[in-house]
């Protein structure tokens, strides 16, 4: 069989162009969505912390979450979709326990603990998120658990050092960060 | 130097083998996604996937999910392991030029 230089290269190219378009459409790397719709959320919600009322933006969070929850539910359902193997079943029941009992350890925390104020309360849900994300990247991808931890240092830098600007401290390096790290992962892949 | 493998080097043939390569060794992508991945006909992926499979390249499972009929595709150990070499094949090519 005779192949040109040319003709090779043209078909590494299209095996690179192949590869790179099923690990975005359904490989583990399409979690860079969840990253984005959940960095958006966050810079919605924390910009609504800082600027409108407690009352409004309790409302606020709460659409946005049920938004976030509801978009996360349909993208990994689709994602899930059309690619199956013997252990996805047996690990999505058990990722998808994992964060219901970190939800409602995090509830718990928070009756116990009754925060002061909506910083506080803020933080205590950061903390958890950032917990979930690490013992995730610790069991799926080893990789993951650097921007959680800066993640972690930011939030507390911004808690405890810069107290009058936490909500835009967070909404623009927590939201911000998340999207822009959801933007790499899928330009990288 | 490894060789060139005729069956896999068709076009629709080498991008289904890379899309399935991409995927972990126990994974396997279901037969409408695979066709909207590669672009192509249903009657032409279905003919691609037969010669795969023929050679033993891939692994095609039909089964039902909520009493609807589900075709799965799956490179195998082979398939995987003469992808490899094609690939290795069409770089030395270009190493040589």
């Amino acid at each position: 069989m005779n192949v040109s230089p040319s003709e090779a290269e043209e078909a590494l190219a299209s095996i690179q162009a192949m590869m790179t378009k099923t690990r975005r459409a359904i490989s583990s790397s399409g979690a860079y969505i969840f990253l984005i719709i959940w960095g958006i959320i966050w810079l919605l919600g924390f910009l609504g912390s800082q600027f409108l009322s407690p009352v409004i933006t309790g409302y606020a969070w709460a659409v946005l979450d049920t938004l976030g929850g509801i978009l996360s539910a349909v993208f990994g359902i689709r994602m899930g979709r059309g690619v199956r193997s013997s252990s996805s079943f047996l690990s999505g029941k058990r990722i998808g326990s994992f964060w219901l009992l970190n939800f409602l350890y995090c509830i718990a925390v928070v009756a116990v603990s009754w925060p002061t104020g909506g910083k506080q309360m803020a933080m205590y849900i950061i903390l958890f998120v950032m917990i979930g994300w690490i013992a995730m990247s610790l069991l799926l991808s080893f990789a993951s658990i650097w921007p959680g931890l800066i993640i972690t240092v930011l939030a507390l830098v911004g808690f405890f050092l810069l107290p009058g600007i936490f909500y835009m401290w967070m909404a623009v390096l927590g939201g911000g960060g998340m999207i822009a790290l959801g933007l790499y992962i899928r330009s990288r892949w | 130097m490894a060789d060139l493998n005729e069956t896999i080097h068709q076009p629709v043939r080498l991008r289904t083998m890379a899309a399935l390569v991409t995927l972990k060794p126990d994974e396997e992508v279901d037969f409408t996604t695979l066709r909207s991945l590669l672009g192509v006909t249903d009657g032409n992926l279905g003919a691609h996937l037969r010669k795969l499979e023929e050679a033993g390249y891939i692994a095609v499972n039909k089964i039902f999910v909520e009493r609807k009929p589900r075709t799965f595709v799956a490179a195998t150990a082979d398939g995987r392991k003469v992808f490899a070499e094609h690939v290795v094949a069409l770089e030395s090519i270009l190493k040589s030029k």
